[in-house]
């Protein structure tokens, strides 16, 4: 298809207009032209000949008549001046002949005429005006009748046969003239409908077609504000509205990705919405213990969470972390959290509850989606600590009375998976014992996950070294510092939440004080 | 950063698919290769082997993805399995202790090799 812009549209329509009117100018003029030249021909040629043809035959019968008279009567010398005006108009008359005629046949007529013209002027001349000054009338009527009227015929045959020959010119100059006309008249009807067409087109077409398709713009644009941005427009014009209509498909497609956006900034809204509900609340009043929890959320909300529950002397403390981002994550963390409340609250122990969690989450998600945790509970007087790590990164301890390297470690033990896939997660337990003074850190993968610009993670390792290096400081100061180094490794781009619950065991004056090594205690260092 | 890309090549092994992404598998990425999966359970050639080595990343959803792919082959009569070497996803695998719900070898052979029957 050849594609032609609006202008080159109409510039050209135009130009096309222009163009068949000045054809039909052309055409006009030249029937014009046409008509004049055959007027010449009859005007200018056929009659001015018939008229010199007619002057020659009438002024050489004149001549005859005034030689005739002169013989009869030799004195009367007026009639040999008529014969001699008579010879120079038939003079006159033969030479406007001579540049009239063109074709052969007449010149040759024209000068059969002179020929004859010619011998009888001779013979008047040279004898009859001879013959009849000395008295010799009988022989002058002798040679005039006999040699002289025999010329004159000649000359009015001849005349006759140029006078034909000029009727048939003006009989070939109608014929022809009624041709050229007709022709004319049929290429002046093709001209004016190419005109007509061409106006047609202009004035009906190219307005018709641009006004649907700007209705369908405007049907597009109507769509827009309903909120429909998926409206087709169709337009194969090949000029600037089918430009104009694919730059507005672009602008349907930057409407449908913002509209994409918003709806998932709102969704992130209210993603960030629900984990606030989850955590923001108020940490029990804990006799023995200290907690200070810390969080800090991606931009895309990650599924970290947090649970705390104090019974009795008991401290139970729950982290975890929903695989993915968003609602599904933070409604999977909704699950968990309201299956291991609702199992606590009827007395149940750490495992009945976790295998709860672990059915709910089996039932409830699908099984893209897993949920790790750490679940500890505390004896607030004791010290002991109880934990199942469910797929979940070992908690971090900082001991009291240890400085240097050894001052934290990472608590390992039997790990079980995770939960929200394994019908059998496992369920095994881990003890330790705290010390007035030690601290717990229960966090999520976050910040072992941070990333720097340059795809390393932030890892194990550093988080040990970061943490034992702050231990001197109190735990809200460590949370922040903490929040802060993973932040500037991870360059401010944090695609995952940071949770962290530092728990500070005080300790009652009355505990006993054990310090054999418990199951699970292990230098951070010395792991693979 | 919102937009990241991971390109997922699949070859056919004979009896099984080798599905190789290359780049991050993380919450921006992971539906690709869920979509990649799905397209092979609906083809019914529900043995495919994820070879991880392309992948520098991998975060919760990427092993979601994976661990949901596991269990809908397993649902459709096969299996996935994977090939990896790179420490930190085995370290992931091993935390969450789904080192012990999918076949992870070092190579794609010997990955395949434990599919379940």
């Amino acid at each position: 298809m050849v594609r032609l812009s609006l202008r080159q549209k109409i510039v050209g329509g135009f130009g096309l207009l222009i163009f068949l009117m000045l054809l039909l100018g052309w055409v006009t003029l030249l029937l014009f032209g046409s008509v004049r030249s055959v007027q010449g021909r009859v005007f200018d040629s056929a009659v001015p000949g018939v008229i010199a043809v007619d002057e020659i035959v009438r002024s050489y019968t004149a001549q005859s008549a005034a030689i005739r008279g002169f013989v009869i009567n030799p004195n009367q010398r007026s009639l040999l001046a008529e014969y001699r005006t008579e010879v120079q108009a038939s003079e006159a008359a033969t030479e406007r002949a001579r540049e009239l005629f063109t074709s052969d046949r007449e010149r040759e007529l024209l000068q059969d005429i002179e020929a004859e013209g010619e011998s009888f002027q001779t013979l008047v001349d040279d004898r009859v005006v001879m013959l009849a000054e000395s008295g010799e009338r009988g022989l002058a009527f002798g040679a005039l009748g006999s040699e002289g009227a025999a010329a004159i015929d000649q000359i009015q045959a001849l005349g006759r046969g140029l006078r034909r020959i000029q009727a048939i010119t003006l009989d070939r100059t109608e014929s022809d003239l009624v041709a050229r006309s007709n022709q004319a008249v049929i290429t002046l009807l093709i001209v004016l409908i190419g005109v007509i067409s061409t106006g047609v087109f202009l004035t009906l077409l190219i307005p018709r077609r641009l006004a649907q398709d700007l209705s369908r713009l405007v049907e597009a644009a109507r769509a827009i504000g309903r909120g429909d941005f998926h409206q087709r427009i169709e337009i194969k014009s090949g000029d600037e509205v089918e430009e104009l209509a694919s730059r507005f498909e672009e602008m349907q497609a930057g409407l449908r990705r913002l509209q994409q956006l918003a709806l998932q900034d709102r969704e992130l809204q209210i993603a960030g919405s629900i984990q606030r509900n989850l955590l923001q609340r108020t940490m029990p009043e804990s006799p023995g213990a200290r907690l200070v929890p810390l969080q800090r959320q991606a931009n895309l909300v990650g599924g970290d969470w947090y649970d705390i529950d104090v019974d009795g002397r008991t401290l139970t403390a729950v982290v975890g972390d929903a695989s993915g981002k968003g609602i599904g994550a933070a409604l999977m963390a909704t699950v968990t959290l309201s299956a291991l409340r609702a199992e606590r609250s009827v007395g149940s122990g750490p495992r009945r509850v976790i295998a709860r969690a672990n059915e709910a989450l089996l039932e409830a998600t699908e099984p893209d989606s897993f949920t790790t945790l750490l679940y500890a509970s505390i004896d607030l007087v004791s010290g002991e600590v109880h934990w199942l790590n469910m797929g979940h990164p070992s908690p971090f301890l900082i001991r009291s009375n240890l400085s240097g390297k050894g001052a934290g470690y990472f608590l390992e033990g039997p790990r079980n998976r995770a939960l929200g896939w394994f019908e059998d997660p496992g369920l095994a337990e881990t003890v330790i014992k705290l010390e007035p003074g030690d601290r717990l850190a229960l966090y999520t993968d976050g910040f072992l996950e941070a990333k720097s610009p340059d795809g390393e993670i932030f890892g194990e390792s550093r988080l040990a070294e970061a943490i034992i290096s702050l231990a001197p400081l109190d735990s809200e100061t460590i949370g922040q510092e903490l929040v802060r180094e993973v932040e500037g490794f991870a360059a401010g781009k944090l695609e995952d939440d940071l949770t962290m619950l530092i728990i500070e065991f005080e300790g009652s004056p009355a505990t006993e004080v054990a310090q054999e090594k418990l199951t699970g205690e292990e230098p951070w260092h010395s792991r693979r | 950063m919102a937009q990241q890309k991971v390109e997922i090549d699949i070859e056919d092994a004979g009896g099984y698919q080798i599905l190789r992404p290359s780049g991050d598998l993380d919450v921006y990425t992971v539906g690709s290769l869920r979509d990649a999966l799905a397209t092979l359970i609906e083809d019914k050639t529900p043995k495919v082997v994820v070879d991880l080595d392309g992948v520098p990343f991998m975060d919760s959803s990427g092993l979601g993805a994976l661990m949901g792919g596991v269990r809908r082959m397993r649902e459709a009569g096969g299996d996935l399995a994977i090939a990896c070497t790179r420490e930190q996803h085995l370290k992931l695998f091993t935390i969450t202790g789904f080192g012990e719900g999918v076949s992870i070898a070092p190579t794609v052979d010997e990955a395949a090799k434990g599919f379940r029957d």
